[in-house]
């Protein structure tokens, strides 16, 4: 047995306006959406015109908010067909930013932790992002063995599609690599599995 | 480039891998003189926390400890840092002038407590040098990275026994900025970089609960240059293997399920951990070197017999969730009943053998 006692997850905010920001940023994907539509419910009109908004309609599960997004009257909406791209996009948006820019994001933890990456290579400290999350609770796994990156895993043991090892997935979290990791499964004896289950249900 | 003297009392031909055939072992003094990790009969896990200051006249002579096996320890690190490069070494951006203030501990140590082997010679920032144990003698200008082959961290760890992780303090929490370990015990430097406090225990059961973290931490921020401190943890591992990362972790779990009750006293070696910690000066980060003395159960048996019956009852009366997390539960049995022969139940003294009423060796 490799996991048992292992107690380790992020803790999220509720995205709610920043007050100090002079420039707002807010990045979403699928069900993040519905945190999304609140903050800028709560915003005024000052703040909703100095912010800008990046929404994937990518989901895991089907959650799609962009209709509803398209109502407010922010500085600059940008939709992207997937995650991924929202990252990048949000690379893009960040390398000009300015001093006083407040992010938030909201969505799959995969999506949040990826975003993370971005903004803590533009220096962005942690008073100046919210982070919540939205829909379900689907890691991205890190392959320990051979850095192989896995989106949307649901189950405890899985099989890495990089090495074909069978991983279980630790609840270890690494913000830097923004994923939990995944380690050999039946390291000890081959075939050996722990036992499976359907992952934070 | 010089030939380097064969130094006496250090074994150099030792090899910590299966491909070199897990060729190690102690001598007789180095196991008497070990930071032996039980105090009582019955282990609970806690900080146990104590001044570093030198204690008797073993491992805890000196602020940093050599022994005999520093020159193939130092062999094994530029062996395992050649063979997976940027897994066993790696520094985030703005950690050089705490990386400065680690070479300068290091080296000022060894000058201080091994004369013999070392020296370090100070010209106002034009230093030099010598580690005659493994024929080096450099000049550099101590704050210029560009005088060094490499990061000054990664030097001078390559040239000490231990591993080093390098705490940066922010938000009253310490986060992992840097880190030489090539002897992690079953966790990740590239997962890890970056976590603070609480993430990194995180996978340690019932700290959170005891409260031990909350006053660990606050513990460490307290610290002081020149004030430092010190623990010691172990663990088990199969066979004299050093490096246990979680990446080669199919290497090496194997070996757990070939341990059985009449091999125990060979395969299982006890893995100490002696943890001196210090605060640095410039950067003020807080350097947590895990310094790891590997020894069977039968060097135990055969040189500090009353270690031995001391390791028989802690590990017999240990907790599941902790042999579980310490990654033994699956030859825990094996290990106890191998011991048990070499135990006759004899009352042991208390106490961490480097205090004058605490556990010694003991005579066979």
């Amino acid at each position: 047995m490799l996991i048992t006692g292992i107690k380790s997850r992020p803790v999220y905010d509720e995205l709610t306006p920043m007050a100090s920001g002079l420039r707002h940023v807010a990045a979403a994907q699928g069900s993040g959406g519905e945190p999304l539509l609140r903050l800028l419910g709560e915003m005024d009109p000052a703040q909703l015109a100095a912010t800008t908004v990046l929404y994937s309609i990518e989901s895991f599960t089907g959650r799609n908010h962009l209709a509803d997004l398209k109502k407010h009257q922010v500085r600059d909406l940008f939709v992207f067909p997937t995650n991924a791209e929202a990252v990048r996009g949000l690379d893009t948006v960040l390398a000009t930013a300015q001093m006083g820019t407040r992010l938030y994001l909201s969505g799959s933890e995969g999506f949040i932790g990826t975003s993370m990456q971005v903004a803590t290579s533009y220096g962005m400290n942690r008073d100046e992002v919210l982070r919540e999350h939205a829909g379900s609770f689907v890691r991205r796994v890190w392959c320990a063995h051979c850095g192989h990156y896995s989106e949307n895993v649901t189950r405890r043991v899985f099989q890495c599609p990089g090495c074909e090892r069978n991983l279980v997935v630790r609840d270890h979290y690494s913000g830097r690599l923004a994923a939990f990791q995944g380690v050999k499964a039946d390291g000890e004896v081959p075939g050996e599995l722990p036992e499976d289950e359907e992952l934070d249900t | 480039m010089p030939a380097i003297p064969t130094p006496t009392g250090f074994t150099l031909d030792e090899t910590y891998t299966p491909e070199g055939e897990y060729r190690f072992q102690n001598s007789r003094e180095a196991v008497r003189r070990l930071p032996f990790p039980f105090p009582d009969d019955e282990y609970m896990y806690s900080m146990n926390l104590e001044p570093h200051v030198p204690a008797g006249d073993g491992a805890l002579r000196a602020a940093f400890d050599i022994d005999e096996h520093y020159v193939s320890e130092c062999a094994h690190r530029a062996q395992m840092l050649r063979d997976m490069p940027g897994v066993h070494y790696l520094a985030l951006p703005h950690m050089l002038e705490a990386q400065w203030d680690l070479l300068e501990l290091i080296f000022e140590s060894y000058n201080r407590d091994f004369p013999e082997h070392f020296t370090l010679t100070k010209n106002g920032n034009e230093w030099r040098w010598q580690n005659r144990l493994l024929g080096i003698d450099d000049s550099f200008t101590f704050g210029d990275p560009a005088t060094l082959p490499m990061d000054p961290m990664e030097y001078a760890t390559r040239q000490a026994q231990g591993e080093f992780v390098v705490l940066e303090e922010r938000d009253n929490t310490l986060v992992i900025g840097a880190g030489m370990t090539t002897q992690r015990a079953d966790y990740s430097l590239q997962f890890n970089l970056g976590m603070n406090f609480s993430e990194f225990h995180g996978p340690v059961p019932k700290l959170d609960k005891m409260g031990i973290l909350d006053r660990a931490l606050k513990f460490l921020l307290r610290m002081k240059p020149g004030h430092p401190v010190r623990r010691v943890n172990w663990s088990l591992t199969v066979n004299p293997r050093l490096e246990t990362s979680v990446e080669t972790l199919p290497d090496w779990a194997p070996d757990r399920a070939k341990v059985t009750a009449e091999n125990a006293g060979e395969m299982v070696h006890l893995r100490i951990e002696l943890q001196p910690l210090h605060r640095l000066p410039r950067s003020n980060a807080i350097v947590f070197p895990v310094r790891t003395y590997l020894v069977s159960l039968a060097e135990l048996v055969e040189h500090a017999p009353d270690w031995a019956k001391r390791v028989h009852r802690a590990l017999a009366s240990l907790d599941h969730e902790l042999a579980d997390y310490k990654g033994f539960h699956r030859y825990h049995a094996a290990a106890v009943e191998w011991l048990s022969q070499h135990d006759d139940g004899a009352p042991l003294a208390t106490g961490y053998p480097w205090y004058p009423d605490g556990i010694q060796p003991g005579n066979s």
